[in-house]
């Protein structure tokens, strides 16, 4: 379940556009909210990504202490299969564009 | 398989059922945590946000049903492999719903930190706040008995 698939239907000329606009590299970021726990964080990190527990943990306290952790960073297709996953589990999730940054 | 089981009080804990189970006819309607992405088009974002109410709504079902005859019966719950990554996930969405919807007086310093005296708390607040911890402690105990389950389901 990807936007670029949609956003890269119809004519060639939108085609185009729109892929330029989704090129690059786009960052994954999680938020922090004061609801979920610790530990709760630690699983899902080591769920969706398959980190280890000290990444999981170094990225949980990045979230805790500063408010939001680049937690992926790639193509905008996978950034988004990855932003939907977070989601399911709760965590707060934004999509950047890296030039963004 | 592993199998957790919880005896718990039951006068103290099935009056938090009304809680949930009132937050839980809003959930299968609005996501607990807002949609991230902003730029995704409106078709696209419906799209996901319907397949995320889906999943949400199955995860809280599976959170009530862990109360069942056994619990009003004996008091007891149970959590094994095959329930536990929907109930964590649900008790993350229940109370992130409790915050937006009864625990936004109490302030997130005071919510993060947990350092809330019962006693000052308004009726609805108080439980609203007591529901809270109460899953937080069924999720804490899911992460630490059957953690292994969920990450390599």
């Amino acid at each position: 379940m990807t936007q670029s698939q949609s956003k890269t239907q119809g004519s060639p000329a939108p085609h185009s556009a729109v892929a330029t606009e989704w090129e690059g590299r786009w960052l994954v970021v999680v938020l922090n909210d004061p609801v979920n726990l610790m530990s709760y964080v630690v699983l899902v990190f080591k769920k969706v990504f398959g980190f280890d527990e000290s990444t999981a943990r170094k990225h949980m306290l990045e979230v805790h202490e500063r408010g939001r952790s680049v937690v992926w960073s790639g193509v905008r297709e996978k950034a988004e299969a990855y932003a939907f996953t977070l989601q399911q589990w709760h965590l707060t999730t934004i999509l950047e564009h890296e030039d963004a940054t | 398989m592993k199998r957790i089981e919880v005896k718990l009080a039951l006068p103290v804990v099935a009056p938090l059922l009304d809680v949930i189970r009132e937050l839980a006819s809003g959930l299968r309607q609005e996501l607990a945590a807002p949609l991230g992405p902003a730029d995704l088009d409106a078709e696209f974002a419906a799209a996901w946000t319907s397949e995320l109410l889906e999943a949400q709504t199955a995860d809280v079902a599976a959170l009530l049903a862990m109360f069942n005859e056994e619990f009003f019966a004996e008091g007891v719950i149970a959590f094994d492999e095959d329930n536990a990554e929907q109930i964590v996930r649900a008790t993350a969405a229940v109370r992130l719903r409790l915050r937006e919807l009864h625990l936004k007086p109490l302030g997130d310093e005071m919510l993060e930190s947990g350092n809330v005296e019962l006693e000052q708390l308004a009726d609805p607040v108080r439980k609203a706040f007591m529901c809270y911890l109460f899953l937080a402690t069924i999720q804490e105990l899911i992460i630490q008995h059957l953690d292994s389950s969920i990450l390599g389901s």
